[in-house]
Order: C-alpha cells, then structure tokens, then sequence
C-alpha cells in the first residue's frame, strides 16, 4: 500500500542514470499521472493542434488558397497595427479601462460577499444573493438597451432626477460626451458582473471554521476585526490566484459592452484592442491583421502573469 | 473494489482521448478528398451542359438546393411549412434546406470556404464579397442560361444585368427588388397638430425650419422634440439635398462628390460644409435632440408614437410614422396626425432639384449560385421562375385558391373576397413568405399592390402609399450610376475606405457638439488632413473610376 | 456572545442598506424585462412601463412557443447541460487534483501548457477544421467534448483542494487508500461548495453558449433552445429588415399588422431563456454552508 508513495530515486541504481530513474519515478507515481495525461492529451488535441493558426499572423492569409497557399509576409501586419494612427490611443485606452476595471470591478464582488457574510437573516442573504446574480442573464443588447434610455436626455430618468435636484439645469448627453464613459462603462460592468463573480468567494468563506469566529468574540473582537482577521486571510489564496488571472486579462479592456455602450463620437476614449480588432479585422475579413494583434495580446499578457505569478510567489500561492 | 471503478473509469477517459487521436491520424487524407471534391463540381457541371441543352424542366424534374443567407440577422423559414412554399414543393418538385447563419455570418462562411463546403446559394449584398467569390472561381455564370429562361431578361433588363456584371464581363449575381421605378421613403415627416397650433406657417426653406423649430421650443418646451432625426443622425444627413441643386444624399454615403468627371473630397465640399454649419446651430440650440447620434429605434419609436416630435426626418420615416398616425388618432379622432413635407431647401435652390434620398435600379441585395450544386442550371432554372409572374405571385399572395382565382393580362393574381375579408391571415402568410423574397419583383408587385390600394375607400388608404406617391418617390435620386464603388474590404484600398468612414463617423459627432461655427470648420479641417494622410485621394480615384465604367455601361457602351 | 458593539451596529446597518440598494438595482431591470415581455408591444413603445403590465398580453410568448420545435431545443439543452456540466467537472476536478499534489513530476510544465491555451489560441478556422476532421461536425459531441477540460476551473478546483488540511490525507492513506481513493472519499466529498460554484458556472456556460452550435452543428433538430430563440427574435427583426432594404410599396403591405415589437419579443425570449438557469442557483446555494469541512475532520 505504501507502494505509491514516490521511492527516492537515489539508492542502488545510480549508475542506471539520471534518464532510467526518471522514468522509473514517473512510473512509480503512475496514479496521480493518469489524474493529469488524460487531460493534457485533450488539451493537446483541441487547443495545440489547432494552434498553428497563430502563424496567420506572418502571413497574408487567403481563406480561398488555405493555410499552405498563402503567401508569409513575416512581421508586415505587427508594423501596420504599430504604426497605424490608431494604435495610441487604442492602447491609451486599454490600460486605463483595464486599470478601472481592475481597481473597481475586481475589488467589488469580494466586497459583497463580504458582506453578504455578515448577514444573518438567511432569506434575506439568499434572496439578494440570487437576485444579485440576475443581470449576468441579460445580453449586453438588452443592457446597452436599458443604459442608453436611462441617460437619454428626453425622459431619461437620470436626467430627470438631476433636474428635479437642481444639479443641472438642462439634460446632459452622458453617452456622447467622452468624458463620461469611462465612468457609464465601469458602473455597468460592476453592476453586471458583482453577483456572479460573488459566487465564488461565497464558496471559499464556506470553508471558514465556525469556531474561530466564536473564539473571536469571546475575545471581544468586534465583527469588523473578525471579518478582517477571520474571513479575509480564509479566502485568500482564491483572491490572490483571482487577481493573477486578472492581471493576465488586463489587456481584455472589454469587448461587447464597449461595442454596445461606446458610439462613433467617442472613439477617442473607447476605442481599446478588442475592439479595433473587431472592427478592422473581423469586419473586413483581415484575418491575418487580426491574428497578428492577438498574437500581440496573448505574448503582452503573458509576460503580464508571469511577473504577477512571481510577486504572488512570496505569499505561498501562485499558479506555478 | 472502489478501485477497479476508478481503474474503469480512467480506461474509458483514455479510450476516449485515444480515440480522438485515431480520427485526427486520419483526417489528414480526408482534408485532401474534401478539397478535391470541391473541385470536382466544376467537371460534373461540364457534363450537364451538354445534356442540358433543352434546359430544366421546372416542375418534372426534381430540385433540392442548400440555401444560406448571409446575414446575422437572417434564419430562412422550414421551406414547405406555409402554403405557397408548401404548394412550391408539391407542384414544383422545388426543396430548399436552410443553412443558418446563426447570428454569426461573417464566421459562419468563412468556415464554410476554409473547408470547400460552400452552400448552392447563398444570398448576399452584392460587391465585395461576391467578388472574392467569383475570383476564387466558386461561382457559376449565368450567362448561357438568360435566353432559354424568360423571366430575368424580361424583367430585371438588359441594362441592370450589365451593371451586374463582373470584371470578366459575366453575370453571376440575381439581383433583389431590382426596379425601374423611383422608390425609397427618404424625407421630412410634421406633426400636424403641432403645425396647425402654431398657425401653418410656410415651411419650404430651411430658414422657414429654423424658425419654426424655434417656435416650437419657445412654445412647449421640453415637453416636445422639435426636430428628431431619427438614428445614427439620418436626419442630419439628409440635409445636405436643399444646400444646392442636385446634391443628393448619396454623396454622403459615397463620401465623394462628382465635379465634372471626377470625384472630389466630401470633406472640403463647400455644400457639405455648410450643412453641417446649420446643423450645428440647431444642434447647439437644442432645436435638434440631443440623442441624436445615441438613440435607439426604440427612442425614437417612443417619441413619435407619444406625440411628442414636431419634425422627424430620416431616410425612412414613413413606417413609424404611418403607425404614430394611426396611434394619435386612435388616442384621440381630432387629431390630424402626420402629413409629410415636400424636401426643404435653402433659398434659391430649385425645389425640384432636392433629392433626400436614393434608388438604384439594382435594387438590394443578390443571389450567386456555387459549383457546389452538380446542375446549377437547375438552380438558375428556379430562380428564374421565382421572380417571374408565377413565381412572384405565389410567393407574395400564396397559391392560386387561397386568396385569389385567376389572373390578369399582366399576369397579376385576381383577388377573391376572401382577401379583403381576412386581413389579419393574408398579412400573417404575407409575413411569413417575407422570408423567402430572394428575387423580388418590385415593379410587378408595386403595380398589383397599387391596383388594390386604389379599390380601397380613402381612409382605408396606406398612410405610407399616399406619401410615397404624393413625395418621396418623386424626390428620389437615381443613383444607379455610383454603384459599387467600393473596394473590396480586405484590399489596401479597402483598409482607406474603413478608415474614410470612421473620420467620417467621427466627425459628424464632433461637429454636432462644437460650440461655434469656427470649430465645425476646424474639426472638417482636421477630419480632410486625417483623410488625406490615409490615403483618401487614391481611394476618390477609384471611386472615379468605377463610376465612369458604370456610366459606360448605362450608357450602352 | 451576540452583544453587538455600536460599531458592529454601525457596520450592519451599512450592509444592510447597501444589500437592499444593490439589490434593487439588480432585480429592477430584470422585472422591468419581464413586465415589458408580458406587456402590449405597441403600448410598450409609448414608454412608461413601469412595475406592471399596463396591457396584459402572452402574444409575446405565443410568438416564442409557436414554433413547436423551441421544446426539442429544450429538451437539447438540458441534456447538454446535464451531460456538459458532470463530464466537464468530473473530468477538471480529476485533473486539478494531480495538479495539487505536490509530487506530481513535471507539474510545472503541465501548468505552463495548460496557462499558454488561456492566452494562444489558433483562432476559428483551424479549430474548425480540426472538429471536421475529428468527424464531430452535426454532433451532440461537439458541444461537450472539446471543452471539457477547462483551465480556468482546474486552477480554482485546484487551489481550494491545495487548501485541504495534509492531515485527512495522511489519514487517509494510513487506511490504506491510494490518491484516487482519497480525491474520492476525501477530496471531492469535503469540496461541496467549490463543486457547486463550479458546476453552476460550468451549467450557466453550456446553457447559454450558442457560439458552438452556430457554426457546428447545421441539423436543426440538434439546436439548443438558445440558438433557437435567437432564430425567432432574427426572424422579427428580419421583416425590419426586409423593408427597409425593399423600401417601396412592397413591404408595407407585408408587416404583420401585430402588437409585437422586437422589443418585447426580446423580452420574451430572454425571459425562456433565462428562467430555466437562473432557478438553479437557488439550489447551489445550500452547499455554502460554513463549517462542512470542520464537521469532517472531527469524525
């Protein structure tokens, strides 16, 4: 029984050599491997092979003439993206809708399963909790929708409210003027995303020990100081794996609710990768345009995670 | 014993992964077999020819197509599920499947090219993407088949085939709502109890709306939207027709205006400039909505179907407005609805030189048939009939016995009473054979409908019909000559024109916000310098050039 | 025990308060949907609808159910959901448990490959190819197979397993059980809430996914109800389409003189499309329960 547990390699076999030793260790530990080969083959097999298609980006890809045909065209379509007149403000945009994002979109779920921890009355939790999670359902169509009366300036009741405070004297375009739709942007997002992405610390302060909160109280540490001494460092690994994750996506500023919210007028400030991909390469077919900007992405985003997984590493989690 | 599960269980995750490395090991031989198969409906078309000499006998012979509509927002109907394409199926011998874009178009037949299982038809906007079909040879022509079948040449014409024709002097393309006649909805809709409560003043000039919009705001305030110009600022645009005689709105759209033969800067365009100086005012002063480049439809719906907008202007206006008419009346039968204006314009320009909107003989969009199909005459063959009187009719009105018995000399359905007592169920079937009208027929159908509008009692009348015959239609812009001037998509010419539009786009914003006439003229100045350095020029050469082949063509040449 | 500070108190009544804001804001629009979807399009138009129908319709789901088809879609989904969500779970939570063991060999480069998919991806034309060549094309399979092992779940699955006290595990293997014994018996038993959030997610994404079916899967009867819904609202907003594109006399004849605006209708079809997922949750809940983890270890 004790059989699977690894043997250290270095005993009689030395001579064997280094290569012998390692197969052999790998088969001794053959039962965690087939936890992992298996899944490693499908994700060979449905994300590796088709991975050549990152190298449409070196090339003028004719969807007629296939992959073979087409002719390479080396690094022309990551000089055309750099220097097109654009891309500053493609890019200026990105990290500052990322960074807003971040800041205020990663922070807030947690905030609210937080809070929904402190709350006693059972129904009461459930209930906002379940609600909370509605606007995940609806499409961005039907959200855009919703934002564009509310802000309209005829009968849009944000104007209306504005009015009737006298904050305002006549309705403000929010949506055509830039310098609200940062603003419109991460509100909606927050709105849209914070019950779900809730779900997840829920189920990590579900592994927090009763008693140590009981405990606590004996020793007069008011629920503030519980949550933060307590809950707080229980969910940690997942907040801190959480925010390596977002760190890698910080170049994904945000696709359809931009697409839906943002208008022809305000492109100076709502104008980020995902986007201007859509845009330029899907729209018009330039397939390889758009492969080599995500190509773009993906290597920016890597290197983002791989120093976010190296600062995590001092407090024990990290992904590798 | 748990452990044999596991054992099990991990055996058949591993069978599985197995097995999907097997089917990958043989798939490399299968892609070769599917590319050659792509090919090889080209050879089997050869071999029809010959035997089809006599042509498809439509209707003995069975035909069974594919059928994929290029847009997003298109699923095709079961075809056999109403009574005309039921009756199509049993007297016709004609099955169509469906393939869908499911919401995903441009996707969806990019995959359908990259693996050469192109559909027999498929149904799209004509130009670019039709191009880089027919260049990539998936296309079949059509022109050995135009006189053994009647119905395109009688009805589509010699001259609109010509403007179809592609480079290589072909036909591959069968046009939809192709026309002779003047049509479109473009043009000036009023509130007419807002009018008359202000006394009816003369609104002909644009400074007759000026003033009137004044009114308007000094008189009800917030409560109403002086000028509404529905979405993405049509309205604004549409303008631009009274600033000088024949100066249609076309030229916004083409972002290029014609000066002598050749196509110049929409930017540096004096009229255009000037458009959108008065649009400015009316902007700043809050005459205009301040939604206008945000609003939805279903803003504007709102506003008009609550009364609330004195002047609403878009390049097609009249369906809302024909429901807004009836809606106001019902609330209350005094009201006097909506009425349309004739185009407005700046003093001293002809007000029969003012064209809101456009028409083209061509019509919309386009059928193409692939070498997919092994008898594409056959798929011709149908097509051909579809558009024709037969087919038409079936199509629009059902199948003879349903609602009408007989037809006319001109081939036009005669109605029976059961049309006329049955309203509700002859607009459902109506709105279901929507779905099919591939290769409408709009001068045989206008014709048959204004036949029925007349037998009508006048407040039964289309408010929509009544308009288009008194105005739109006469002030219509044929455009026909500035067809398919734009590059294909993914060419370098094509990379321009995206970035053309998305200054233009731009700009219209940023002009309506300016806070002077000054910095509207500023903001038209940067917007020609940006376009210049993408390369506008060469995109307006091409432009020109396209346009002086296509008035060859129309000229006979 | 339960005396509550000021400060305590003060903190409650910001909770509650703000858990009251929150959640108005987020149950209002979604009412609001489904007053409007059970509300005369026409009437809706003229704006105002508020908290309920101000003229109470169900030809807005007459419309969605007249397709006698949207319930074979139905029945597609769940089975796709059902059969998606437990192989796709069982499979990650199989995986990411290798993946915690410490002495798994090579763990590093199996987490560098698996981190590179997040990020590279061929893009739609080659993995489409790849499914024709796999034969998957028109299957149920393809909705379930290809994303069956998700990266992103075997992270999280993989760091609450990483955060299960050693000492279950060393006892565990003291009776004799193997490391599949433990994930089983030990493991997967003392995971209920991450399961549970993880299934919901995996379930959300399988029902409302209709990228995949939209380009794979051509046979209709193989539809899920998503794409299906989608089908119904193009079809309105189609015969807009149509006259506007046709803007002669043609089409004002054809539109349907009806109450239904795309509008409403998709208010409708979000509202089918919805309520089936969104009840789960409910469910999920219960497995958030504190202290399931101590409750075993005192065993």
């Amino acid at each position: 029984m004790i059989r699977n547990i690894p043997i250290a390699p270095e005993g009689k076999s030395k001579n064997a050599g280094l290569r012998k030793s390692y197969f052999r260790r790998l088969f001794a530990q053959w039962d965690i491997q087939l936890m992992v080969v298996p899944a490693l083959i499908l994700i060979f097999v449905f994300q590796y092979i088709p991975m050549y298609g990152v190298l449409l980006g070196f090339q003028d890809y004719n969807l007629f003439k296939g992959f073979w045909s087409s002719p390479w065209v080396g690094l022309k379509h990551f000089e055309a993206f750099f220097n097109d007149t654009d891309f500053n403000r493609v890019i200026r945009n990105t990290i500052v809708i990322s960074f807003l994002k971040f800041f205020i979109g990663f922070p807030a779920p947690i905030l609210l399963a937080l809070m929904l921890n402190e709350v006693r009355k059972a129904a009461f939790k459930r209930v906002v909790q379940t609600v909370s999670y509605l606007p995940h359902f609806m499409s961005w169509v039907i959200v855009a929708g919703m934002v564009s009366s509310m802000l309209s300036t005829d009968n849009g009741s944000v104007n209306m409210l504005l009015q009737k405070l006298k904050l305002i004297d006549e309705p403000i375009s929010f949506l055509s003027l830039p310098e609200y739709f940062w603003s419109i942007l991460v509100v909606t997002d927050v709105w849209k995303s914070i019950g779900f992405g809730s779900i997840i610390y829920l189920a990590a302060m579900a592994g927090v020990n009763p008693q140590m909160y009981e405990a606590a109280a004996i020793d007069g540490a008011s629920k503030f100081k519980q949550m933060y001494l307590i809950t707080i460092p229980t969910i940690m690994p997942v907040i801190i794996i959480f925010m390596i994750l977002a760190i890698g996506n910080l170049l994904s500023a945000g696709f359809e609710d931009i697409l839906l919210l943002a208008n022809d007028g305000i492109r100076e400030v709502s104008d980020v990768i995902d986007v201007y991909v859509y845009r330029i390469g899907i729209q018009n077919q330039r397939f390889s345009y758009a492969t080599a900007i995500g190509l773009f992405k993906a290597i920016i985003s890597v290197a983002l995670l791989t120093v976010a997984n190296l600062a995590a590493r001092k407090s024990g989690n990290s992904l590798w | 014993m748990q452990l044999r599960m596991f054992k099990k269980v991990s055996l058949l995750l591993l069978a599985l992964t197995m097995s999907a490395f097997m089917a990958l090991a043989g798939c490399s031989k299968e892609s070769s077999v599917g590319k050659q198969s792509a090919d090889n409906p080209g050879q089997g078309k050869e071999e029809n020819a010959s035997e089809a000499d006599q042509g498809f006998a439509l209707g003995e012979e069975t035909l069974e197509f594919s059928f994929y509509g290029h847009y997003d927002w298109y699923t095709m109907n079961p075809w056999g599920d109403d009574a005309a394409t039921a009756w199509i199926k049993e007297h016709k011998k004609v099955n169509v499947t469906p393939i869908q874009s499911g919401g995903n178009a441009q996707q969806k037949l990019s995959t359908m090219i990259a693996s050469a299982s192109l559909p027999d038809v498929i149904w799209m906007d004509r130009g670019g993407d039709v191009e880089k079909l027919r260049q990539a040879g998936v296309l079949v022509p059509f022109d050995d088949w135009l006189d053994k079948y009647p119905n395109m040449k009688k009805w589509v014409g010699e001259s609109t085939i010509n403007l179809l024709r592609s480079p290589d002097g072909k036909i591959y393309q069968f046009p939809n709502w192709y026309t002779t006649q003047p049509n479109g909805n473009s043009g000036y809709v009023v509130n007419k109890r807002i009018y008359d409560e202000l006394g009816a003043p003369k609104l002909e000039t644009f400074d007759d709306l000026y003033a009137y919009l004044r009114m308007v705001k000094d008189k009800y305030g917030a409560g109403v939207i002086p000028y509404d110009p529905g979405i993405e600022g049509q309205g604004i645009e549409l303008m631009v027709s009274g600033f000088a005689n024949d100066f249609p709105k076309t030229y916004i759209s083409m972002r290029a205006v014609p000066e002598g033969d050749k196509l110049n800067s929409l930017f540096a365009d004096p009229v255009y400039r000037e458009t959108l100086q008065f649009a400015n005012k009316l902007f700043r002063e809050r005459l205009i909505t301040q939604d206008a480049l945000t609003q939805t439809e279903d803003h504007v719906k709102e506003k008009m179907y609550s009364d609330r907008v004195a002047v609403f202007a878009a390049s097609s206006p009249t369906e809302i407005a024909a429901r807004a008419h009836s809606m106001v009346k019902e609330k209350d039968p005094t009201h006097p609805g909506f009425i349309m204006i004739w185009p407005l314009h700046k003093e001293n320009v002809d007000k029969n030189k003012v064209w809101p909107g456009d028409w083209a003989q061509l019509g919309w969009n386009v059928s193409v048939i692939t070498k997919n199909h092994k008898n594409p005459e056959a798929v011709f063959a149908f097509l051909d009939w579809f558009t024709g009187e037969e087919g038409q009719r079936t199509i629009f009105w059902g199948p003879e016995g349903l609602y009408w018995e007989g037809t006319n000399e001109e081939g036009g359905p005669n109605f029976n009473d059961k049309y006329f007592a049955e309203p509700d169920k002859v607009s459902e079937l109506m709105n279901t054979t929507n779905n099919f009208q591939w290769n409408g027929n709009t001068v045989f159908i206008d014709t048959r409908k204004a036949a029925i509008e007349m037998k009508l009692p006048e407040e039964k009348r289309n408010w929509e019909t009544r308009w288009q015959s008194e105005i739109t239609w006469k002030t219509q812009f044929n455009s026909t000559p500035f067809i398919n001037l734009d590059p294909a998509s993914d060419s370098d010419l094509g990379i321009i024109k995206t970035k053309v539009d998305e200054i233009y786009k731009e700009t219209m914003a940023k002009v309506l916000f300016a806070k002077s006439d000054a910095e509207v003229l500023s903001v038209l100045d940067k917007a020609e310098a940006d376009a210049q350095k993408a390369g506008y020029a060469k995109l307006l050469d091409y432009k020109t050039e396209k346009w002086q082949e296509n008035l060859a063509v129309i000229a006979g040449k | 025990m339960n005396k509550l500070t000021a400060g305590d108190r003060l903190m409650y009544v910001v909770i509650y308060a703000s858990l009251c804001v929150l959640g108005f804001a987020t149950f209002y629009p979604f009412w609001n949907s489904a007053v409007i979807s059970f509300n005369n399009g026409m009437d809706t138009a003229l704006g105002g609808v508020a908290f309920w129908p101000r003229e109470f319709t169900l030809d807005n789901y007459r419309i969605v159910f007249k397709d006698a088809r949207i319930v074979d879609g139905f029945v597609i989904s769940v089975l796709r959901t059902v059969a998606g969500t437990f192989l796709s779970i069982t499979s990650t939570a199989i995986f990411a448990y290798g993946m915690s063991k410490k002495e798994l060999m090579n763990k590093k480069f199996y987490m560098i490959v698996c981190i590179i998919t997040m990020y590279f991806s061929g893009g739609l034309i080659p993995y489409f190819l790849l499914i024709r060549e796999l034969g998957m094309m028109d299957t149920f399979w393809v909705m379930i197979v290809p994303g069956m092992i998700s990266v992103w779940n075997m992270i999280i699955f993989r760091t609450f397993f990483m955060g299960l006290p050693d000492g279950l595990e060393e006892s565990a293997k003291i009776d004799g059980c193997n490391n599949w014994g433990v994930l089983f018996r030990i493991a997967l038993p003392l995971s209920g809430p991450v399961i549970a959030t993880l299934s919901l997610f995996t379930a959300v994404y399988h029902w409302n996914d209709w990228f995949a079916p939209s380009i794979f899967i051509n046979n209709q009867d193989l539809l899920p109800i998503q794409t299906k819904l989608q089908q119904i609202l193009n079809s309105n907003i189609m015969s807009e389409q149509m006259s506007q594109a046709n803007s002669g006399a043609a089409a004002a004849i054809s539109r349907m003189k009806s109450n239904i605006t795309t509008k409403s209708l998709s208010m409708a079809t979000m509202m089918v499309a919805t309520i089936p997922i969104v009840t789960v949750y409910p469910f999920v809940q219960k497995y958030f329960v504190k202290g399931v983890l101590i409750g075993s270890l005192k065993e």
